[in-house]
């Protein structure tokens, strides 16, 4: 394993480990700058495992490739702007868990906190824990799987994507829900407005069976029910612009 | 009883009046007027008998059938009807009709305290001698980020282009803010829609993207926003910037997020911001991601964590609290702070908020100024000032009063040639810098904006030397408010600047209890 440009060896905190194993990097007494700069370098290259890291906010920011494996709690801002790297938590994350992400892939072991997945593009989120208030908010295309219970405000302004709320939601569900769907397995409290129920399709049946299949989840997609919008446009009522004919549907 | 006697001209276009060309025919103002202002005689000629006696209702504007009669005040409308003038009267019409608020951009109009109020100080005889602008040199260069990362923005003039975003303004405005940066040294900004592919070779002064021709000198700095929408941001977005600016708020709508009305949202905007072609654009009016300024500081560690440490990251405020405000934006790690004041706004809001919502320009700097020295920070974290500013004159007034820079927002639309019709949310922008409408689109040529942006921004830096040498300074951080006198007592009360004449600051200001708001 090389070291990051601007750590020295010293900086390098591994545990002891058989030969071809990955490597382990440990976060006990160090920055930010130090750890993620170390991950962005080793990750990319394959996968790394790391622990002590729950003081850390940001915790492999922007990776663009790779597998991190952490094996602790995590601090705020996990995996903010992912753009390509696996990362599997093994513990609980902290707010706003991949935050802005736009591909690759989030797993945690355990529950997260508030606003989980916020402003997402692309990409997976799996929670297998519950998940606070705010999860999935503004999401634009990315799936987000929650296994166990979801909190208020969830998927509030969302404008793609899939959340999966395998146990129950809390208050104004789907709040102002412009494009995608949600999918809920347990009960809701209330729904937000622009909101409505739908009847569940063969496509949506498969969908969440690729998922539960993918992920681990044991839950019958049959039981679950979908909720979609009601209008693209809840806010104000102006027309759609002139489109120009190369671009006219 | 009516208002005054001969408050109201009444006007006939004969050409057009049925009744003139057809004596007989057609008497419908004489019909609606109930005050006689409309007179037909034996003969069916219809003549304005009365002009005293209209109130200008303009109900027979209104009913005339060939829209004939025109209705204007004799003096200003303000003058002899306020509160009730015509825009205010149609106002309440159209709410009525409609049931749906008022929504217009361009910023707050009429009466605020201004820079107007304030004249600068010549030097002579008392202080140190003038500077000569024709054959001295005045250093106008602004740094920032300059001990925090390691690629700092150095601009050749104190002033830059406010936050913009692509939808609420056109690609081609996009790109001709781009160029005039480029010609200029100075920062350009995304605003929250996202980033243009060619405007991170434009700003840089290349005319292609594989930057093998260098067309601009000397190039300028794009600055990538980070705001509560999140529209067309990733790792990428946030690493191709010179900066990245973190926008709390803006002078058009403090309090409120960005709105991009679906009149503008076609698809191409539609795709970088990932919505539906025509659903209007409603950023939040707070971070989801960020709820107390603990998490704030986090954020700003991640954005220099993202950009690998290389570029600064500054702050935008809406007109608040500027002096709790600025020290939050100190405390969480910015690089810059810019303040955004009541009078700014090229973005669309609900018109309430933009006329009547936040603190005038004019009086964010000093609470701004006094946060920054409190914390001995003071022109290391470059204060900027936005919200109405015009010309070289305003810009040195508020670097004198403190401030680093200034930006333009409204000026910079209005040097590509806008007219300030205020309609910039309908979509139509005549002159193809508000509106994505591509025919309108088409009549803003990138690079003659362009240009035309480089020569106000040359012509501005130009006032500001005048300016600056005359008062007896060859470097712009030389200023201070001993160059300037406010001209009324509310300005120097606000300022805290010498009143002419009395020739010392208000006595609140000279003891210190000016500082009890602190507390």
């Amino acid at each position: 394993m090389s070291i990051a440009m601007g750590a020295s060896r010293r900086d390098l905190v591994t545990v002891a480990r058989p030969p071809g194993a990955r490597p382990v990097l440990v976060g006990t007494g160090r920055s930010l700058r130090a750890i993620n700069g170390q991950l962005r370098e080793v990750a990319l290259n394959g996968s790394v495992i790391v622990r002590e890291v729950s003081h850390l906010n940001g915790l492999a920011a922007g990776l663009t490739g790779g597998e991190v494996v952490i094996e602790s709690d995590s601090g705020d801002y996990l995996a903010v702007l992912n753009d390509g790297a696996t990362v599997r938590l093994i513990g609980d994350a902290g707010c706003y868990l991949a935050d802005n992400m736009t591909r690759g892939t989030v797993i945690v072991e355990g529950d997260a906190g508030y606003a989980a997945a916020p402003y997402c593009y692309g990409g997976t989120v799996v929670i297998k824990g519950d998940a606070g208030d705010f999860t999935a908010v503004m999401n634009k295309g990315a799936t987000v799987l929650v296994q166990g219970n979801a909190g208020d405000d969830v998927a509030t302004y969302m404008l793609d994507g899939d959340v999966v709320i395998v146990g129950n939601a809390g208050k104004n569900l789907g709040n102002y829900l412009i494009r995608g769907s949600i999918y809920v397995g347990g009960e809701w409290q209330s729904l937000g407005h622009n909101t409505r129920l739908e009847g569940m399709t063969e496509a949506d049946l498969a969908k969440l069976r690729g998922y539960f299949d993918k992920y681990s989840i044991k839950a019958d997609p049959a039981a679950f029910h979908k909720i979609g919008r009601l209008s693209e446009k809840p806010f104000y009522k102006a027309k759609a612009p002139a489109q120009p004919d190369s671009l006219a549907k | 009883m009516p208002p005054v006697n001969g408050t109201f001209c009444v006007t006939v276009m004969k050409d057009r009046c049925i009744n003139a060309g057809m004596p007989g025919k057609c008497a419908t103002c004489v019909q609606v007027c109930p005050y006689d202002v409309y007179a037909m005689d034996a003969t069916g000629h219809v003549r304005v008998a009365n002009y005293n006696a209209c109130v200008g209702c303009r109900i027979c504007a209104e009913f005339c059938p060939q829209d004939a009669i025109r209705i204007n005040p004799a003096e200003s409308e303000f003058l002899v009807r306020s509160p009730w003038t015509f825009p205010q009267v149609e106002e309440i019409h159209q709410k009525a009709q409609t049931g749906q608020y008022a929504l217009r951009g361009f910023g707050a109009m009429g009466f605020a305290p201004s820079f107007d109020n304030i004249t600068v100080v010549p030097s002579q005889i008392a202080s140190p001698a003038p500077l000569d602008k024709y054959r001295e040199e005045c250093d106008m260069e602004v740094v920032i980020g300059e001990d925090s990362c390691e690629r700092p923005i150095q601009m050749q003039y104190p002033l830059f282009f406010a936050a913009m975003s692509f939808g609420a303004v056109s690609r081609e405005a996009r790109m001709a803010l781009a160029i005039g940066a480029a010609q200029t040294g100075i920062m350009s900004n995304t605003g929250e829609g996202g980033l243009l592919k060619d405007e991170t070779w434009l700003i840089k002064g290349y005319e292609n993207e594989e930057r093998t021709l260098k067309r601009w000198e000397p190039g300028g700095h794009l600055v990538v926003q980070w705001s509560t929408g999140r529209w067309g941001v990733s790792a990428g977005y946030v690493r191709a910037g010179d900066g990245v600016e973190i926008k709390i708020g803006q002078g058009a709508k403090p309090g409120m997020g960005g709105h991009l009305l679906g009149a503008k949202v076609t698809e191409e905007i539609a795709a970088v911001r990932g919505i539906p072609v025509g659903s209007d654009a409603l950023s939040p009016c707070r971070y989801y991601d960020a709820r107390n300024l603990e998490d704030m500081k986090h954020m700003v560690d991640v954005l220099r964590d993202v950009t690998g440490y290389r570029v600064p990251i500054l702050f935008k405020l809406g007109p608040s609290r500027p002096y709790e405000d600025v020290k939050a934006c100190v405390e969480a790690g910015a690089d810059a702070v810019s303040i955004d004041g009541l009078v700014g706004g090229t973005g669309a809001s609900p018109a309430v908020v933009t006329q009547g919502v936040g603190i005038p320009t004019l009086a964010l700097i000093p609470p701004a100024v006094r946060a920054l020295r409190e914390m001995g920070v003071h022109h290391k974290v470059k204060l900027f000032i936005l919200g109405g500013m015009r010309n070289g004159l305003d810009a040195y007034k508020a670097m004198a009063m403190g401030a680093d820079g200034v930006g333009f927002g409204a000026a910079a639309e209005i040097a590509m040639g806008c007219r300030a019709c205020m309609a910039c949310h309908t979509g139509r922008c005549p002159y193809g810098i508000t509106s994505q409408d591509p025919e309108l689109r088409a009549r803003l040529d990138p690079e003659e904006a362009g240009q035309r942006l480089a020569n106000f921004i040359k012509a501005t830096a130009e006032e500001i030397k005048i300016l600056t040498m005359l008062s007896g300074h060859g470097d712009i951080r030389d200023l201070s408010e001993e160059d300037l006198r406010a001209m009324d007592v509310n300005t120097a009360a606000i300022t805290g600047l010498k009143l002419v004449g009395y020739e010392r600051r208000l006595p609140w200001w000279e003891d210190g209890r000016n500082q009890l708001h602190v507390g």
